[in-house]
């Protein structure tokens, strides 16, 4: 990919959440590109993930709940760009890391970025603060009102809410990118088993599997964060980087078995389990009722959601960032089954 | 003692009741106040000592919300309420939310222009200023450590007088409207309990008290009248109209500012006499951080959570100051009142944004203490942990956990709340209770939600408002 923007070109990143799905695509790209990547990384055993990429990654082990990891990242990282990319979509068992990581976090992030005077802060959001569409054929625009699904939706609704206020203050200047479902190279095991569910014929599809989703090739958000970082017209705004266009469930699923037999995987002759609508239902029920006792079972989390119909208009991010999301559907789900493969994943 | 006879009767004497009462009685009403606590002379006692809390708080202010954690909560329990025992910051309801709290429960004459008129009015009658001079050290630690930070923080105007010679005097209901509702011919009835509001086909016909003789017996009479305003906060408003057999909405949507605290100490001695009146104001309204009153007894208590038996901690008292921040929390809670007892049964829930609000507050905090130069840090957590440097905040994270953190709270608010949606507010637009005739309340119990600022200047603002209305229309 070409630099999108000149002026922004070679200038120092710091990128949270760099060993993560999103942060290792976005490293790969920076790395070879920018004179310093700083990188944020969970612990030890994460940093060989991204410090293999490029002489110009400078890792940084520690939690971005800790302002003295936080001091180590920004510390003589003055006017760089920050990716936000760090974030828990699923907690493990309490509610409360929703709350801790995606908000506790973001809010000293922008401290940090505010403090050493970050060029810019580029958030990476969710489609969760906007609940589902209303219907299947509306789609969520910028200007759609909050309507945050449970906890997580709630977290990212509230860190959206930290970063616009920054940014409407002048304390820094900042961009929202609101991404949904991702899937490309670089996934965490949970998506693995994604594949070897479809693979199996165990993956079930809700109702009809006609429901929507906007899905984003990691490629994509990528390019999509390094326009929000160049565009200066983009300070203070949001935009929705997904796709080109939604899908039906349904074609994802089946759009998965293609994309794993031209991998030379065998698919399981097996038709989808159909699961009628009521069981997404009660799951998303029982979702419900969990969090608001603080707990979260991400089984549960998942099943519920299937049910709906999440889906986004991508015009402002064309017509304003230039956002171009050319990747279809089967490639970009060919690389992400290359990339488990290569890692010696069992699909 | 004999049957009272009045035009209206006021339970209550804090910035709602001590509002209405002066508005009324100047208004050409005869008003009765009755007050459950004692009328103590101003300047009687020390300000913040153990002997204050003994006879102006209610049970010696050992109170608590039950629920995981319990929250501790103090009230004031004197003729001026709350008062006589807060820190005097005066800060207006902010216009923002004064528009949603309108829009939410269809206030009605609940103008920006309207609360800024009687805003205004209180503010002619009653001296708010700030610190002549330099503000003391306990405060201006708030400052310095705010600029290190580059975090914006402002000082508060309080309700305070100051003489030429620069000594300050806390504006308390006792010093002002009290005495203007006794100079127009109010009745003050302390050391008095309202046991029940009389009601009579459908109409408040007086309130039914009790005090305590010198022999220990109770001394039960009436006060009758016409009209009955009910001020006696948002525990003891809601419970007191239960008891007359008023529920429905009633006692419901218990809100308020939990807060948690932590003692810090610095390499030099500090101030303890006043309580510092600079706030952090770099985080939005959902939380706020500031400092505390810090005697000896409170650093004490403040330092049993974190490290109990740390002598050499206590011993350093006076180079220790308390400090503490706040949260507007999403969980709410509930008074009612159980048949047979006369104190009423407070509960609240905390969320898990909750706890991870307070505990990102608290990181703030102590990044905030350690930039003024705190040396060691002591926050209300059973068990700590106590921290001397800045690297080890993170552990504060995990440590503020339902089962160890200990909170307290005051600003407690909105158990009846105002408006015309029936469906939210047991009050309509000027605090008449619906369903029964001839009853108002007028205290914090009718802020629709906690403000997340201090909030006298919205109870009196909107008891002078309720009061005026009353005026015009009865």
């Amino acid at each position: 990919m070409t630099d999108p923007s000149p002026g922004a070109a070679g200038g120092p990143a710091i990128v949270t959440g760099a060993a993560g799905w999103l942060g290792q695509n976005l490293v790969r790209e920076l790395g070879p590109r920018r004179d310093r990547v700083r990188c944020l990384v969970r612990d030890e055993g994460e940093r060989p993930l991204v410090e293999v990429i490029a002489p110009s990654v400078e890792v940084v082990v520690g939690d971005v709940r800790d302002p003295a990891a936080l001091d180590r990242l920004f510390d003589g990282a003055a006017s760089a760009t920050v990716f936000h990319a760090l974030g828990v979509v699923h907690a493990a068992g309490r509610t409360r890391e929703f709350f801790d990581t995606n908000v506790g976090g973001t809010d000293l992030v922008l401290d940090r970025a505010r403090r050493t005077r970050a060029r810019r802060v580029v958030h990476v959001s969710s489609n969760s603060p906007f609940g589902a569409n209303p219907s299947r054929d509306h789609r969520f625009t910028e200007d759609s009102p909050y309507n945050p699904y449970l906890a997580y939706g709630e977290s990212k609704r509230q860190a959206e809410e930290l970063v616009l206020r920054a940014a409407e203050h002048g304390d820094v200047e900042a961009v929202v990118l609101r991404a949904p479902w991702f899937y490309g190279p670089n996934q965490p095991p949970r998506q693995s088993r994604f594949f070897s569910a479809i693979r199996r014929g165990r993956f079930p599809i809700v109702g009809d599997g006609t429901q929507r989703r906007s899905m984003v090739y990691t490629g994509h958000l990528v390019q999509g964060m390094l326009l929000a970082e160049g565009v200066p017209e983009a300070a203070g705004r949001a935009y929705w980087i997904a796709d080109a266009e939604p899908y039906e469930l349904r074609d994802v699923i089946a759009t998965v078995r293609a994309a794993l037999e031209a991998e030379g995987l065998e698919v399981s002759p097996r038709r989808p389990r159909r699961l009628p609508l009521p069981a997404a239902v009660l799951a998303a029920r029982a979702d419900a009722f969990l969090q608001a006792r603080g707990r979260y079972l991400q089984a549960v989390h998942v099943l519920g959601e299937l049910k709906d119909t999440i889906a986004c208009d991508v015009s402002r991010a064309r017509e304003e960032l230039g956002f171009d999301p050319s990747t279809s559907l089967l490639d970009g789900m060919r690389a992400s089954i290359r990339s488990c493969l290569d890692r010696g994943e069992q699909l | 003692m004999t049957d009272l006879r009045a035009d209206v009767v006021v339970v209550g004497s804090g910035a709602g009741g001590a509002v209405t009462a002066a508005t009324l009685a100047e208004g050409g009403r005869d008003v009765c106040v009755v007050e459950e606590g004692p009328w103590i002379a101003p300047d009687e006692l020390e300000p913040f000592s153990f002997e204050e809390m003994r006879a102006r708080y209610r049970h010696r202010g050992l109170t608590a919300a039950l629920g995981r954690p319990g929250i501790a909560y103090a009230e004031g329990r004197c003729v001026g309420g709350s008062t006589e025992i807060n820190s005097g910051l005066y800060r207006r309801l902010p216009e923002e939310l004064a528009a949603r709290w309108q829009e939410r429960g269809r206030i009605l004459e609940f103008t920006p222009d309207i609360l800024d008129h009687y805003a205004s009015t209180i503010e002619e009658e009653i001296e708010i200023s700030t610190v002549p001079g330099a503000p003391p050290l306990s405060s201006a630690l708030i400052e310095r450590g705010a600029t290190k930070l580059g975090w914006r923080s402002t000082e508060f105007a309080r309700l305070f007088s100051y003489s030429p010679d620069g000594r300050g005097t806390k504006q308390t209901m006792a010093r002002t409207f009290v005495p203007r509702a006794v100079a127009a011919g109010a009745r003050i009835v302390p050391d008095t309990e309202a046991v029940r509001v009389l009601v009579d086909g459908g109409r408040a016909t007086g309130v039914a008290c009790r005090r305590r003789r010198p022999d220990g017996a109770w001394e039960r009479f009436e006060v009758r009248a016409p009209q009955v305003f009910v001020c006696g906060g948002a525990i003891q408003s809601p419970a007191l109209l239960q008891r007359s057999g008023i529920r429905g909405l009633v006692g419901s949507g218990l809100e308020f500012h939990p807060t948690i605290k932590v003692a810090a100490r610095f390499p030099h001695p500090i101030d303890h006499d006043d309580v510092p009146m600079h706030r952090v104001t770099e985080f939005p309204s959902n939380l706020t951080i500031g400092g505390s009153a810090s005697t000896r007894g409170h650093v004490a208590l403040a330092i049993a959570d974190a490290a109990p038996g740390d002598d050499e901690a206590l011993d350093a008292w006076e180079s220790t100051a308390v400090y503490y921040t706040a949260i507007k929390s999403e969980g709410h809670g509930r008074v009612w009142t159980l048949p047979g007892l006369h104190a009423p049964v407070v509960a609240y829930s905390l969320t898990e944004a909750d706890l991870s609000l307070l505990a990102r507050g608290l990181v703030h905090l102590g990044e905030l203490l350690f930039a003024a130069g705190a040396t060691a840090l002591y926050p209300s957590i059973a068990g700590g942990p106590v921290l001397r440097r800045r690297g080890d905040l993170v552990s504060w994270w995990d440590a503020v956990d339902r089962n160890r953190v200990n909170l307290m709270t005051v600003h407690l608010a909105s158990t009846i709340r105002m408006g015309e949606d029936q469906a939210l507010a047991a009050a309509d637009s000027f605090g008449r209770i619906r369903g029964v005739a001839n009853l108002w309340v007028n205290d914090a119990s009718l802020l629709p939600t906690a403000p997340g600022v201090n909030p006298q200047a919205a109870i009196m603002a909107i008891a002078r408002r309720n009061a005026d209305h009353f005026l015009a229309n009865t």
